[in-house]
This record gives structure tokens, C-alpha cells and sequence, in this order.
């Protein structure tokens, strides 16, 4: 009985420690809400150090390093604190989270479109509207869908942008000339496409004429969004509650997909979401729909290739950008504020940005840096960069960026790759994938 | 026939005081020697564990995308987990990966470590060899298993090619892919097991073996009849560890086949990976952490309890 | 505490040697028939890290395709050039050492201790403490991330090296495991201890603990590849570049969209070298170190 006495009291005295600890965490939780104060009025001469986390590896990670130590030499009295953060998506969307909980986050990070609307909901990021309708700062230079990115609600202007990107059709010379189909050109339609891609295809030697992901991530959603809009549809409804895709515009995508994949069995379905470009590289799939990324190894392995805007429906080439963005966040420190948004701002012109981003093989941010000679002595390096760069003017509409969209992308994704791999049809996975959308977005 | 014995009970003030102060003081003297020695690594762990795993209770209560200010929805993650079929499908895969995994993992470590144990030439070289997988990182084996089993590029395909064998669907077969998981997973921790017995095979005691030899028995009897019960604690820490490390599995799902085909490896904590990371629900995922927190108490306790009433003295 | 009782009761592996044994030693050139069951299956399981060193070695260009030949084309230094005259590699290499070398030694001495005392000794909350440890590990690390920063940050041990020695001070893994090696050790052993007059610390440090030299050398390898390949903690943790580990420095090679594998597979030999001497000299521990010549069983 005296052991039981000694146990139920060691129970009890757990258990109020436990309570302890919960109380104890749960103010620490709330407690992480209100960011720390700092300077109320702007000093532009005092010191100041800001933390940016850049997101960046090897190349790019050394640019921008560079870029920041010659910014500290101009302005001497800002230390800028530069780390890469994480070059992951999830390692990125992981620190920052973390960040916020622990009240560790930084003035400056490098984050995925896909989350400005998250992080503009999250009130920890500056607004910085007023700032960018400053005449010397050309806002509107910018691509549609970057300026769209950075501001996610149209309320409030989180950041600069940082990276901007869209898709082309990359294609495989060694294998055309070998099936001896004539080159793709700026005026394909998807049935020119699906047809190459068929005659392409050699199942006894594994070649494929077209490769796409079935991962489920945001790589097989994408991808899919092109065709959804050229063929008239609409993503979400205009007060971004409602998902749309489930329209007729949405089934004749997917369908069409679908044909390629069961039907033709045209199509290397990739588990991953970076197979696809290996194998392209390795002339084993005909044709990809990529991005400028895919050039720094298409010129290491010694491909023969070439690119185009993507086919169109109806003269309509659109394609698909996914803007990354400079968040800017508040630490409720004037200075701090300003100066971050300086450096984001100096970092983001013209002249950086051809250091920078046109420098280490991205899409130049500004429509103003196509006709320099950065772009082209890069394009002289990577053939196919200035297909890239012209192929902004078909970037139409903007990716969503509302809280509900990585809900939504797992949703679709889902039913992408099942109907793909031939489970499902394509009304029903869309109409499902609609639901389940619709109610995770509406949470 | 019932068993009478009435248990002992001890009634207060029956017993002489000197008695119980001795008791008393015995008592503790035994507590502060004991934890004496169990305190300094005991605070550690639980003081670096208690604080995140009542945090994340708390967060399996909320609702939170990561960034914003998490909202209180009290049990709703827990009944949305019960009607969700994409988390009882992963309860399906891990239930069926850990039923493949655990016992042959278990099984080949004690037939390495037999084999392992002896005075040959380039033993050095054998054990070392074994465990060069178990070193390698969960991204390598990952890539390692999609040359390997990769079905138009793979080198297990060409073998069976050459063979005039079928070409399996090995990773992209929704049938075969956890299959293909479990293999590659045995290989990369067969050094785990095969470690551990190694080291507890050194303490069992000659005099026994060679008793049972002069005994008369075949090594055959000896292992399962001498050796065998010698190693019951360790095989009890084994099977232990090996489960929750199967329940666990993610590494090599995140870097083979990310859930697929058709989410036929999506395990447990892939589920809730995707919930947290990529849906940016971290409330629900952590519902489905605690979940399988309260699943693997329970086996553990189950294995301990079978192993207490067996009475090999193993837990 | 007579030290011919010790003598009695434990015989040193290089007394078991001098001796002569009552089975026949195979002496001469006659060839174990165990190699031909060992090595073929040696071979299988050194495969990927001859495939690693081979590609470490490959032109880049061939590491872009897929399926990369096992065999390049041509060898060539490139990637280890860019690894050591581009990188900090021998930084975070000395880094790592310093954090696999702390948590080596500090969970050989508290978990050792820790699982001698849930192992032997009975005190009140011991059961219950021991449940405590083991429930540490049954909640999947993936959403202790961010908690576990809350907390570093809250101790000021965040971004240094502190970050990421802390969590591997004591694991739970140690713990377990010493607490179950010395389940298996006879208890007469001890008991012969305890009347002899010794008490626990003494019986721990003259008789058990000398017996529980390949259980040492396990939990010695074991924490080490935890600590050494430990990624996603000090990916969060730790800012600082100067303090960067192997695996994390290692991983800012591959970026969203791009992947440098030439570096990737230099570094990953660079990293995976070091656990294999190390093992190759712990495993030389697993010898019988027991016997009984005092007891009769």
C-alpha cells in the first residue's frame, strides 16, 4: 500500500508540473505574438544591423554576398547580417516558422510565392505600399505577377521581388532529329504537341516523348495551370473562396493530359519532382515544360536542345510564373524597417539585378534589363535564355496567392496524379478535389 | 480451485518503529544512490523533451498555418482524423511496412552477427563493410534505391531482363513500392541490429557454451537453447527500437517516392508532413503525431507487459 | 574490496588467449568456408559507397544524367578541388568533431551510469522515469523542431555550436541501451560484490562497467553517427555560418532548382570516411571479454 501511496504521489507531483509547464508554454506561445519595440523615430545616420536570410546556395548565395558587402561599404553605419537561411522550400518554411514562434525572425527573407498570402495574414510582415509608389523605385517595371506576388491581397505590399520565373517548352534536338519530326515552333498548338510527343515515344528503348510529375507537390500543379487558362478557366472565383477549376475548361485539361498518359502513354510519370529534368538531360525524354533553372545543367551534361513559349489553344500562349519574393518584416524598429526596405529596394534595381539575378541564370526582374547587355551575354552562355525573357510578355495572370492556396495545391495535385496514373476520371477527381479545397481554404 | 493466499497486508502501527525508520532510511539511501546515478542524463532528456511535447499537444488542439496566430479548436483535429481515409491509409502502410520490417530486421542482424562473430581473417573488413550503409544518409540510400529499382532505368530490371524474367513496376507499382522501401530500409539499418547483438553476443559466458558442447549438443541447440535466452534483453531493446523506428518511418519515403504512387507509401509521419509542411496545417499534423505517440506507448507497453509475464527477466 | 575476488571472477580477453582452450584453434592456411558466405554479402553492402567514391570522382556532366554510369568515363579531382579550395569543408569538419567528440563522451559516462541505475538499483520513481524516457521517443521529431527552438531560444543557445552539442548530451537511445546490456550481465557477479563488501559505486566501477566494453563501443558508434549526420536540428539552430556542421554545409549545395553533384558526392565521401576508420577501430571492442573461472554457473 505504501508503494501505491508513493506512486499516486509521484503521479500528482508529475501532473502539476506538467500543468506548470503547460501555462508556462502557452505563455510563451502567446507571448511570441507581440514583437520586440525598437527605435519609434527614423535616424537614417545611426547604426543599425539588419538579418536577411537569402535563401541561396553556392553562386548565387557568394553574388549576393557580394552585393551586401559593397551596400555596407556605401551606407557604413548598416551591418547587414547575411546567412542562406535554408535553400529548401520545406528547410525555409521550417525556420521561418520556427522564427516566428520563437520571436527569432529576421528583417529580410527569401520566401516562396506560395506563402505570401500566409505571411501577409500573419501581420508580422512591414507594408511597404507607400515606399514603392515612390517614382525612383519603378514599381511598375517590374512583371505583372511579381508586383501581384508581393502583394497578395492587393491591401498591403509585403516586399520586393525576388525571383521571377515562367515556363517554356525545352526541347530535345538529339531525339527530334532521330525520330526526324521537325522542330517545335512559336505557333504549336497542343495537338501539334501530343502528336510529336507520341512519335517521340519508343516504350522498348524507354523514351518518352513528354515528361511530368505526379508527385502531388506544387510542381504537378503548375504545370497544369497554363492549360487550365488558356482554355478559359479560372483557378479561383474572383473573392478567392471558391474553387473554380472543377469547370469544363478544367475537365478538357485534364483530360487531355490524361490522353497523353494512358491513352499514348507518351508521358515518363515522375515520382519526383526532379527526375524528369535528369532524364530530359540524359536524351531520354523529347520534350519538357521547365523553367530558365533547367539551363545550368542542360549546358553540363552537353544536351542538344532548344526552347519555345509553350503550345497554345487558340493563339493563346500563356504560361505559368511563380514569383518569389523579398519578405520584409517588422520588428517594430523604424530604422530597421528602413533600412531593409533600402537594401531590398537597392538590391532589386536594375543594376543589381543584372548582377544578381540575370548573373547566376534567373529571368531578369525588371522589363527594362531585356535589351541589356547583361541578358544578353548570359543569353550568349544558355541559348534559350532570351526565349525565357520574351516569354514574360505571356505571363497573364498571377498564381493565387491567398491563404488557402497551398490547401488547394495539395487538393488538385491529388487528383492530377491519381487521374494521371490512371486512377480516376477527370471530372469526378476534379470535382472532389474542388470540395476538399473549398472547405480547407474556408477554414 | 481458488488460490486463497490473501496478500499481505500491512496495517499502520504494526510494525516496531525502529523497524520502519530503518526501512524508512534504507529506503531512502536506496532512492538517493539510485538516483544518483540516473539524474544527470534524466534531466537532460526529460528537460529538453517535456517543454516541446506539451507545446505540441497544446498545438494538436489548434489550428496553425505556420505564420499567423493559432487558433483553439479543441478536439475537431482528433474526430477529422478519425473520418479521414487518407490518414487510415497511411495507418494501413505503416501497420503493413512494420509487420515486413521489424522481424526480419531483428532476424538478419542475429544471423550477421553470428556469422560476424568469429576469429577469421578480415573480420575487420566484414563488419566494417556491413555497416557502410547504415552510415550512408537517408538522401543517399534514397537515390541509391531509384538507380536501383527505377523500372525502364534501373539495374534490377536489367538483371531481370537478362534474365528473361518480367519487368516489375518495383517503385512505381503501387503494389510493390513499400515493398521496395522495406528492402532497401533492412539493408541501410541491417548494421543497427547486427551491432548490438554483436556486442551482446561477447557476453555470454564460454563456460556455458562449453558446457553444453561437452553436453553433447549440436551448435544448432546450443544457439536456440543457451545463447539464445542470454540474449533475451537486448532482443527485447531491439524489437522495441526497431518498431518505433518503423512506425516513424520518413527519411527514405521523402526520398524515394514522396508518398507515392497513389499514396501507397505514404506512412504515418508522411502524412503528417504533408499536413504540416505543405498544407500548412500544423495543428492537424500534430493530431496525427500524438496519435501515433499514444499507438506506440501502447505496443510498447504490450511488448514489455509479454515479456514481463514470460519471465525472461528481459525488461 | 579484495582484489582477488576481481581476479577471480573476470578474465581479461588476453588471459583467454594465453590460455589454452578445451576447443582446437584452426591453425594453418586452411580458408574459413565462412568467406564465401561473408564476402559476396560484404561486397552487396559496400556497393553504394564504392558508387559514391566513383561518382565523387565522375565529370559533372555525367552526374546530371540519369541513371549516371557507374562507372565515369574518366576520373577526374574536380569536385574534391571545388570541395576544399571553395568551401569551408575543413571547418565544418572540425566543428563536427567537436560536437560528435562531446556527445561521445558525455553519453558514455551519463548514459552508462543512467542504465546502470534503472538496470540494478530500485528506488522509488525509477519505472516511471524510465516510461518517461522511453515516451521521448515515440513522438516524431519532425514537430519538436519548433518547440525545441522556442526553447533554445529562450536558453540564449541558439546559432552556436551549443545548438547543436545540448540535444545529444543524452539520449534516450543510450540510455535504453546500457540499461538492457546490463540486464544481461549475470547478477551473481554483483551479488559476489555486494557481500564481499563493495557498495553500488564501487560494484559499478570495478565490476560491471569493465564488462561492458562492447556495449560502450556500440552506444559509442551509434551516438556518433546520430550527432555526426544530424541535419534538420542545426539546419533551424543554427545561423552562423562559422558553426556550421558537415551535413549542413553539405546540404547548402543543393538548391531549390539547382544541385551541385559534384560537390554533394565529394563532400559526402568527406563525410562518411571518418565514421567508417572510426567504426573499424571501435569494433575491435567486440571480443568476449567474459568468462567465468570463480562461479560455477
Amino acid at each position: 500500500m505504501s508503494f501505491q501511496l508513493r506512486n499516486s504521489a509521484n503521479r500528482r507531483r508529475t501532473l502539476r508540473l506538467a500543468g506548470v509547464i503547460a501555462a508556462a508554454s502557452l505563455a510563451v506561445t502567446l507571448a511570441g505574438c507581440s514583437g520586440s519595440g525598437g527605435a519609434t523615430t527614423l535616424d537614417k545616420k545611426a547604426k543599425v544591423t539588419i538579418e536577411v536570410w537569402s535563401g541561396q546556395v553556392d553562386a548565387a548565395q557568394k553574388a549576393i554576398e557580394g552585393l551586401a558587402n559593397e551596400f555596407e561599404k556605401e551606407h557604413p553605419n548598416v551591418t547587414i547580417d547575411l546567412s542562406p537561411g535554408a535553400s529548401s522550400t520545406d528547410q525555409l518554411l521550417q525556420k521561418l516558422s520556427a522564427g516566428f514562434a520563437g520571436n527569432q525572425y529576421p528583417d529580410m527573407s527569401y520566401a516562396f510565392g506560395s506563402w505570401a498570402g500566409q505571411l501577409e495574414a500573419s501581420g508580422r510582415t512591414l507594408d511597404i505600399t507607400s515606399e514603392v509608389a515612390k517614382p525612383d523605385v519603378k514599381w511598375d517595371d517590374f512583371t505583372a505577377a511579381a508586383r501581384g506576388t508581393a502583394q497578395p491581397t492587393g491591401k498591403k505590399t509585403i516586399g520586393f521581388p525576388a525571383v521571377v520565373d515562367n515556363i517554356g517548352l525545352l526541347y530535345n534536338k538529339t531525339l527530334f532529329d532521330k525520330a526526324g519530326l521537325a522542330y517545335p515552333t512559336a505557333d504549336w498548338t497542343w495537338d501539334d504537341f501530343r502528336t510529336a510527343a507520341k512519335a517521340l515515344t519508343d516504350t522498348a528503348n524507354h523514351v518518352y516523348g513528354y515528361g511530368y510529375s505526379v508527385s502531388g507537390s506544387e510542381e504537378t500543379t503548375w504545370q497544369f495551370w497554363p492549360h487550365l487558362w488558356q482554355n478559359g478557366g479560372d483557378i479561383l472565383s474572383s473573392d478567392g473562396k471558391k474553387a473554380e477549376f472543377a469547370s469544363p475548361a478544367g475537365v478538357d485539361s485534364l483530360t487531355f493530359l490524361r490522353s497523353m498518359a494512358v491513352d499514348d502513354k507518351s508521358v515518363y510519370l515522375d515520382q519526383t519532382d526532379t527526375k524528369f529534368g535528369q532524364l530530359f538531360v540524359s536524351n531520354r525524354i523529347g520534350m519538357i515544360t521547365s523553367g530558365p533553372w533547367q539551363l545550368s545543367d542542360l549546358k553540363i551534361g552537353g544536351t542538344k536542345y532548344g526552347v519555345m513559349p509553350l503550345p497554345g489553344t487558340n493563339g493563346d500562349h500563356q504560361t505559368v510564373s511563380g514569383p518569389d519574393i523579398w519578405a520584409l518584416f517588422d520588428h517594430k524598429d523604424k530604422n530597421r524597417a528602413y533600412w531593409a526596405t533600402q537594401f531590398a529596394q537597392w538590391l532589386t534595381s536594375a543594376e543589381q539585378d543584372e548582377r544578381f539575378n540575370v548573373a547566376v541564370g534567373n529571368l531578369p526582374l525588371r522589363a527594362s534589363e531585356a535589351s541589356s547587355e547583361a541578358v544578353a551575354k548570359e543569353s550568349a552562355l544558355f541559348p534559350g535564355y532570351d526565349v525565357f525573357v520574351a516569354n514574360s510578355k505571356n505571363v497573364k495572370e498571377t498564381r493565387p496567392t491567398t491563404k488557402g492556396y497551398a490547401a488547394l495545391s495539395v487538393a488538385i495535385g491529388k487528383a492530377i496524379s491519381s487521374v494521371l496514373q490512371g486512377d480516376g476520371e477527370p471530372k469526378s477527381a476534379l470535382e472532389q478535389a474542388a470540395k476538399t479545397a473549398d472547405s480547407e481554404m474556408n477554414k | 480451485m481458488a488460490n486463497t493466499a490473501a496478500p499481505a497486508i500491512r496495517r499502520p502501527g504494526s510494525e516496531p518503529a525502529d523497524k520502519r525508520r530503518v526501512r524508512r532510511t534504507r529506503g531512502l539511501k536506496s532512492a538517493l544512490t539510485g538516483w544518483s546515478f540516473v539524474a544527470p542524463a534524466t534531466i537532460i532528456i526529460l528537460g529538453l523533451s517535456i517543454f516541446p511535447a506539451v507545446w505540441a499537444f497544446i498545438l494538436s488542439l489548434q489550428s496553425w498555418d505556420g505564420f499567423s496566430e493559432a487558433t483553439f479548436v479543441g478536439g475537431a483535429n482528433y474526430a477529422q482524423l478519425v473520418s479521414d481515409a487518407d490518414f487510415w491509409n497511411a495507418v494501413g502502410n505503416t501497420f503493413g511496412y512494420t509487420i515486413l520490417f521489424v522481424p526480419a530486421s531483428v532476424l538478419l542482424g542475429l544471423f550477421l552477427a553470428v556469422a560476424l562473430n568469429r576469429r577469421i581473417r578480415w573480420m575487420g573488413f566484414y563488419r566494417t563493410a556491413i555497416f557502410v550503409p547504415f552510415v550512408a544518409s537517408a538522401a543517399s540510400t534514397g537515390i541509391l534505391s531509384t538507380y536501383l529499382f527505377s523500372p525502364q532505368f534501373g539495374l534490377v530490371n536489367n538483371v531481370l531482363r537478362v534474365l528473361h524474367l518480367p519487368q516489375q513496376g518495383w517503385l512505381d507499382d503501387p503494389h510493390q513500392a513499400m515493398l521496395v522501401i522495406a528492402i532497401m530500409s533492412l539493408w541501410g539499418s541491417a548494421a543497427f541490429t547486427t551491432v548490438i547483438y554483436l556486442a551482446a553476443l561477447q557476453d555470454v559466458p564460454a563456460e556455458l557454451i562449453e558446457a553444453a558442447r561437452i553436453d553433447g549438443a549440436n551448435p544448432w541447440q546450443t544457439f536456440w537453447r543457451i545463447v539464445w535466452p542470454q540474449l533475451a534483453p537486448v532482443t527485447v531493446f531491439v524489437t522495441i527500437w526497431q518498431t518505433i523506428q518503423a512506425i516513424q518511418l520518413f527519411d527514405l519515403v521523402y526520398t524515394t517516392t514522396r508518398g507515392g504512387p497513389l499514396d501507397a507509401t505514404k506512412t504515418i509521419v508522411y502524412f503528417l508532413y504533408e499536413k504540416a509542411f505543405r498544407s500548412l496545417q500544423f495543428g492537424y499534423g500534430s493530431a496525427a503525431a500524438y496519435v501515433l505517440f499514444a499507438a506506440t506507448l501502447l505496443i510498447t507497453i504490450f511488448v514489455v507487459v509479454y515479456s514481463r509475464r514470460k519471465g525472461t527477466e528481459a525488461f | 574490496m579484495s582484489n582477488s575476488v576481481l581476479a577471480e571472477v573476470v578474465t581479461s580477453s588476453e588471459q583467454i588467449a594465453a590460455q589454452p582452450s578445451a576447443a582446437p584453434r584452426k591453425r594453418g592456411r586452411r580458408l574459413s568456408g565462412w568467406h564465401f558466405v561473408l564476402f559476396p554479402i560484404a561486397l552487396l553492402f559496400l556497393i553504394p559507397f564504392i558508387q559514391m567514391a566513383l561518382a565523387s570522382f565522375s565529370p559533372a556532366k555525367e552526374l546530371v544524367a540519369f541513371p549516371p554510369p557507374f562507372i565515369p568515363s574518366h576520373l577526374t579531382i574536380d569536385g574534391y578541388v571545388q570541395l576544399f579550395g571553395q568551401t569551408d569543408i575543413l571547418l565544418w569538419l572540425g566543428n563536427t568533431i567537436l560536437v560528435s567528440g562531446t556527445a561521445i563522451v558525455s553519453n558514455l559516462v551519463l548514459c552508462s551510469l543512467a542504465g546502470y541505475g534503472f538496470a540494478r538499483l530500485k528506488f522509488a520513481g525509477r519505472n516511471l522515469g524510465f516510461l518517461m524516457i522511453l515516451a521521448t521517443i515515440m513522438i516524431p521529431t519532425q514537430l519538436l523542431m519548433i518547440p525545441t527552438y522556442i526553447l533554445f531560444a529562450t536558453l540564449g543557445l541558439l546559432n552556436g555550436l551549443g545548438a547543436a552539442i545540448v540535444p545529444w548530451l543524452a539520449t534516450a537511445f543510450g540510455i535504453f541501451l546500457m540499461r538492457q546490456f546490463f540486464l544481461s550481465l549475470p547478477a551473481e557477479l554483483e551479488e559476489a560484490g555486494a557481500i564481499d563488501g563493495c557498495n553500488r559505486w564501487q560494484i559499478f566501477f570495478r565490476i560491471v562497467l569493465p564488462l561492458a566494453r562492447p556495449a560502450l563501443a556500440t552506444l559509442a558508434i551509434f551516438t556518433l553517427l546520430g550527432a555526426w549526420n544530424d541535419l534538420v536540428w542545426p539546419l533551424i539552430a543554427i545561423n552562423n555560418q562559422q558553426s556550421f556542421t558537415l551535413q549542413l554545409g553539405i546540404a547548402n549545395f543543393q538548391g531549390a532548382h539547382q544541385t551541385n553533384w559534384s560537390l554533394i558526392m565529394a563532400g559526402n565521401v568527406v563525410a562518411t570516411l571518418p565514421l567508417i576508420l572510426f567504426f573499424l577501430f571501435a569494433q575491435r571492442q567486440f571480443i568476449a571479454t567474459m568468462t567465468f573461472s570463480g562461479l560455477k554457473g
